[in-house]
């Protein structure tokens, strides 16, 4: 499939933008509207960028299926992980363990904003490999 | 014809008895409204009310909507990724 020179070049400049801006959304989700499913379905959205302009193969060099399998089953654990931490250190199931600090810093709101980073991989990672899987020429 | 006539009445039926209904309900809860709005940044130390809701009050449903985005990735793989 031969793309446009003006497709080609667009893309390869957007990309990296929208997933500073994925990064971005999730990072912030404690402060400002955003969070990780947003930020995550933003990643993946450049990822689809990505594969829609430049081909599956291409995108697939950068993004390998199965170190994006291992990161989704990998932050499912960790988020198991901190809500049995939670347990462990006399809160409930998924209580807040860490200092809340100053409300509107960045660093503040305790493990939300761990929760944040850990949710939005896993909805990139997990809606890229969907698409992988859809767009994939045989 | 008929049968468009029909699909329209009922429509426009439903939606007489849907805007009748939205104006009848009672007003929304208020008491967990106004306990967010007070004491949900105090209590999670998040600005943003949603993500503390979500990520806060809510963890635990929020783990769950996780297995489903898994399930779904899994069952998409299972179906056409299976082949490398």
């Amino acid at each position: 499939m031969k793309n446009s020179e003006l497709v080609d070049i667009i893309s390869r400049k957007l990309v990296p933008y929208i997933l500073l801006f994925g990064f971005y959304l999730i990072s912030y989700g404690h402060l400002s509207p955003g969070g990780g499913f947003q930020g995550g379905v933003v990643l993946a959205s450049g990822v689809t960028l990505l594969c829609l302009s430049r081909g599956v193969e291409t995108a697939l060099r950068s993004f390998p299926v199965g170190r994006m399998g291992l990161a989704e089953s990998f932050v499912f654990f960790a988020i198991l992980a901190i809500g049995i931490l939670g347990l462990l250190l006399g809160r409930h199931f998924l209580g807040n363990f860490l200092p809340l600090g100053q409300a509107g810093e960045v660093p503040s709101a305790g493990f939300i904003f761990f929760l944040n980073l850990l949710i939005g991989l896993k909805v990139g990672v997990g809606i890229s490999l969907i698409l992988f899987a859809l767009l994939r020429e045989e | 014809m008929r049968r468009t006539l029909l699909s329209l009445a009922l429509v426009l039926a439903l939606g007489a008895v849907l805007v009748v209904g939205i104006g009848k309900v009672a007003s929304p809860p208020e008491l967990l409204r106004s306990y967010f709005a007070s004491h949900g940044v105090e209590e999670t130390g998040s600005v943003n009310l949603v993500s503390s809701i979500y990520l806060g009050y809510r963890a635990f449903d929020t783990m769950g909507e996780t297995v489903v985005l898994f399930l779904a990735v899994a069952g998409v793989m299972a179906l056409q990724g299976g082949r490398q």
